[in-house]
């Protein structure tokens, strides 16, 4: 049975050329306009995954209210904010309402499709048992590249698939310098060097908050960041 | 010129007030001076007719004036204030004038001198005789030689009288006069009334001898015999025989009539037809004569005001004679009146003179003398606390209008200054204006340029969120353009069609990036606000980064001059990281292949100074104090990257973050430029 993505988008050209992408990797698209007939229809039924904007038509934070209500029907729903609006605030805020990821429309369909799957391999592989082969270890650092999860002394770390991608690129090879590009092409995103630093920044104060003494992502300034370990 | 000055002069037109009081004071002078000389010559002419008609208290002879010839023997006689000690010395006479030359037959020199007194004539005679022969003990004086005075004189009776004084030892003496003894030869015979006193000196001797007014009238001739000379001839001429020998006094008296006519302050005198002093009455003003210094407004407001008297014809100060106007002309039988100087000072006395008329025949004049400031003292202090008042007004005016310039000027000043430093060098607009609050037209000139700056800041800020703006608005189209071209590439195209998609791509992705390169100042904002402060170490950032900057610029040459020791501050390294990065940026865009650039950092007080110097073109003047501005950009693009004039704003963003600051200059060998960040450690 195919795998049903909810699109709610204003933007009728950018909704349809969303959709069709989509629908071109064998996924069953329903799309709305606004945050109403976006409800309306996860009343009836929960889509598999769905991607918001941030707003929608009348209202400037409709996608946050809709992340709101559809994170209260359902907590495993992966949901990703499609948006063009790109301001820290916007991406922390979402990501707190529950929000699996956060994208910038500069995201391009194929990265867009292939965070999509990711989602859904994600949600499969919760429902498997845990694979200690898939389960990369960096001292303290556990990384599930299966169900894209990360865990810090045992302590899981909840990250949003961008993040989880920035931390998997990193502590898979230790003490190597991934510059902005290298981070940007395992997080299948296009990222300008500020969003890139927020994500850091917001990587660390995600650890931090389990271990007060985390500092394994170092900054090389002009070039990029290390994971030491 | 500045306003203080301009206003200055106008000040100083309120000078014409003291002017125009200077003005009036010259008219009030001149009246003045005309009253006093109305008034001085109606006195004169008073006196005069007082004293013609009592001519015989004013000359001896009623009806003859004759003529005086000091050198047939006249004499003028001065009135001596008071008895003189016989003692053979003038000094307790009281006249400065010394004695005059007598007239005679004698080879030697001989001087004379007379003065009276109530009661005697008094006779002051100096003689050079280098060989002085004294009387012999018994002496024959009508056939003797020795050194000796002969008077001959005119004895109240008419007839006269020859004495002689002689001596063999100095001191008091009596005159002598020759007896005619029945022998026929004469002998002396001692007048005891007739006293001298006998004095010898160096070059001669010299006799003061008193005689008493019984004993003669008005004619006296004097003659000086050296022991060379003959003795005189023993017979008496008769008088009219004789020429000169007049004696030229007034009847007593005379000094107490004029005083009872002579006002305080006025110099009254008679003189007769010759000009000699008959009477003196009254005194000047003491400060004709004495220089009292007066106050100094007066002094310079007198000299201001009295114009030159330098140029006045001299006052006589002859003590036997008054000559020059206006005697003369009252001499000659009219009224006369005229300004005189006198004293070292050149004040200016008036002297009136008015003639004494005696049966149609002018025989003497009066002449009135007054201090010329007399009359004028009163005006003078008058208008000299009226000038100095308008003077004070003058000053008061002219400080007044200076004080209120210096305030205008002061304010416009301010108001300049905060105008020129309104748009700072940092490209911030200042909207407060000084002087906003008045309301005068320099406080509407304040308010106007307050709106304006008002107007040109909302503008900056409007250029400062343009980029932002656009950005944000033209993103949603852009995507809709790339996710279309995504969907068209999906849906198997021809080779040809692929190439227009992928020229359609590339398009759309240089439009991304112009779009991501307008809001990059809105995000360096954005995420300032996020930012955390930290410790950091400058220092190591700096090396890192410089390491970066090599391999990514292999094209120019970097160079880090940086201090041995960690430099820690507190701050945002990854906004320090991205200032430097613009700085880096900036200088590759400027720096001509294999040039050098030099990053150095230092360490000041309370502060480390970063500094980022390139070779190349320096930047003008101009541009200078313009760079750090929103979207201010100067330079022809060189590459594909597209350029807003944001790079070095942001760099400015980042400074005022860390509450630093940022300059441009260039290099002082004018090779390129230099952009110091000024960094506070704390």
């Amino acid at each position: 049975m195919k795998k049903q993505i909810a699109i709610v988008e204003d933007e009728p050209a950018l909704r349809e050329n969303y959709a069709a992408a989509l629908a071109r990797h064998g996924y069953q698209i329903k799309t709305y306009a606004n945050r109403k007939l976006a409800m309306q229809a996860f009343n009836v039924r929960l889509p598999d995954l769905a991607i918001i904007d941030i707003s929608l038509e009348d209202e400037a934070e409709g996608g946050f209210d809709l992340c709101r209500d559809l994170r209260a029907l359902s907590a495993e729903l992966p949901i990703v904010f499609l948006t063009a609006r790109d301001s820290e605030l916007d991406a922390v805020s979402g990501l707190r309402l529950g929000a699996d990821d956060f994208l910038t429309k500069d995201v391009s369909l194929p990265h867009l499709a292939a965070r999509v799957a990711a989602l859904f391999r994600r949600i499969d592989a919760l429902r498997q048992p845990a694979d200690a082969a898939q389960i990369l270890r960096r001292g303290a650092l556990a990384i599930d590249a299966q169900k894209l999860q990360a865990g810090w002394n045992g302590t899981p770390v909840v990250l949003s698939l961008t993040e989880f991608w920035i931390v998997h690129a990193l502590a898979r090879n230790p003490g190597h310098v991934k510059n902005r590009q290298q981070l940007m092409d395992a997080a299948n995103v296009v990222l300008d060097d500020e969003t890139i630093t927020s994500h850091i920044k917001r990587v660390r104060r995600k650890f931090i908050a389990v271990d007060a003494g985390f500092d394994a992502i170092q900054t090389v300034y002009g070039m990029g960041y290390r994971w030491v370990e | 010129m500045s306003i203080r000055s301009q206003l200055l002069i106008v000040g100083l037109s309120t000078l014409v007030l003291p002017w125009a009081g200077c003005q009036y004071a010259r008219e009030l002078e001149t009246a003045l001076r005309a009253s006093q000389e109305q008034g001085l010559l109606a006195s004169a002419g008073t006196i005069a007719n007082a004293l013609s008609a009592a001519p015989q208290r004013v000359f001896r002879d009623g009806a003859d004036s004759p003529p005086f010839d000091p050198a047939s023997g006249d004499l003028y006689v001065f009135p001596l204030d008071r008895q003189p000690l016989l003692d053979g010395y003038r000094e307790d006479w009281g006249i400065a004038q010394g004695p005059v030359a007598l007239p005679g037959k004698s080879s030697h020199g001989a001087r004379v001198q007379a003065g009276i007194t109530e009661r005697y004539l008094y006779l002051y005679i100096e003689v050079d005789s280098p060989h002085f022969k004294p009387e012999p003990s018994d002496a024959h004086p009508a056939h003797d030689r020795f050194d000796r005075i002969d008077l001959l004189v005119q004895r109240p009776d008419g007839a006269l009288q020859s004495y002689f004084f002689a001596t063999n030892a100095p001191g008091l003496i009596a005159a002598q006069s020759l007896v005619a003894g029945e022998d026929g030869s004469g002998h002396a015979t001692a007048e005891p009334r007739i006293q001298a006193y006998w004095l010898q000196s160096k070059s001669g001797y010299h006799v003061e001898a008193r005689i008493p007014l019984s004993l003669i009238d008005d004619r006296l001739w004097i003659e000086t015999r050296s022991g060379a000379d003959p003795p005189p001839s023993p017979e008496l001429r008769a008088i009219e025989q004789l020429q000169g020998g007049r004696l030229f006094f007034a009847p007593r008296g005379l000094d107490d009539l004029l005083a009872t006519f002579v006002r305080e302050g006025t110099r009254a005198t008679v003189i007769d037809s010759n000009g000699l002093k008959f009477g003196v009455a009254g005194h000047l003003d003491a400060g004709a004569d004495e220089p009292a210094p007066p106050m100094f407004s007066g002094t310079w407001f007198r000299r201001l005001m009295a114009g030159d008297s330098s140029a006045l014809p001299e006052r006589s100060t002859a003590p036997d004679r008054i000559d020059g106007p206006p005697a003369t002309e009252a001499l000659a039988g009219h009224l006369g009146t005229a300004w005189l100087r006198t004293g070292r000072r050149n004040l200016p006395v008036l002297a009136a003179a008015a003639p004494i008329t005696i049966d149609g025949t002018t025989r003497g004049a009066v002449v009135l003398e007054q201090a010329g400031d007399q009359l004028i003292e009163l005006r003078d202090r008058a208008l000299t606390h009226l000038f100095d008042l308008t003077l004070l007004a003058t000053a008061v005016a002219v400080a007044f209008v200076f004080g209120f310039a210096t305030w205008l000027g002061i304010r416009i000043d301010r108001l300049r200054i905060a105008a020129e430093s309104a748009i700072g060098n940092d490209g911030r607009i200042r909207l407060g204006m000084p002087e906003a609050a008045r309301g005068d037209e320099i406080g509407a000139l304040a308010r106007s340029f307050e709106s304006l700056l008002a107007r040109l800041n909302e503008h900056d800020q409007y250029l400062r969120t343009l980029g932002g703006k656009l950005s944000h608005e033209l993103r949603t189209p852009l995507t809709i353009v790339r996710s279309s071209l995504d969907n068209l590439e999906s849906e198997g195209l021809t080779e040809e069609q692929r190439a227009f998609v992928r020229r359609a791509r590339e398009g759309s992705q240089r439009l991304s990036s112009i779009l991501s390169a307008l809001g990059a100042a809105a995000r360096v904002e954005e995420s300032i606000k996020q930012a955390d402060r930290v410790g950091f170490d400058l220092r190591e950032l700096l090396i890192s980064a410089m390491g970066a900057y090599q391999s990514g610029f292999p094209k120019v040459r970097m160079e880090l001059r940086d201090p041995p020791d960690a430099c820690f501050m507190r701050g945002a390294p990854e906004l320090v990281a991205q200032l430097l990065d613009k700085l880096v940026e900036n200088a590759v865009d400027f720096c001509p292949e294999g040039g050098l650039i030099a990053v150095t950092l230092t360490r000041g007080v309370g502060h480390y100074e970063l500094t980022v110097s390139n070779d190349g073109p320096p930047i003008p003047q101009e541009l200078l104090g313009r760079l750090f501005e929103s979207l201010f950009e100067q330079r022809a693009s060189r590459d594909d990257k597209p350029h807003f004039g944001l790079g070095l704003y942001i760099v400015r963003l980042i400074a005022e973050f860390h509450s630093g600051s940022v300059s441009a200059a260039n290099r002082t060998d004018s090779g390129g430029a230099i952009f110091t960040v000024k960094l506070p450690i704390i």
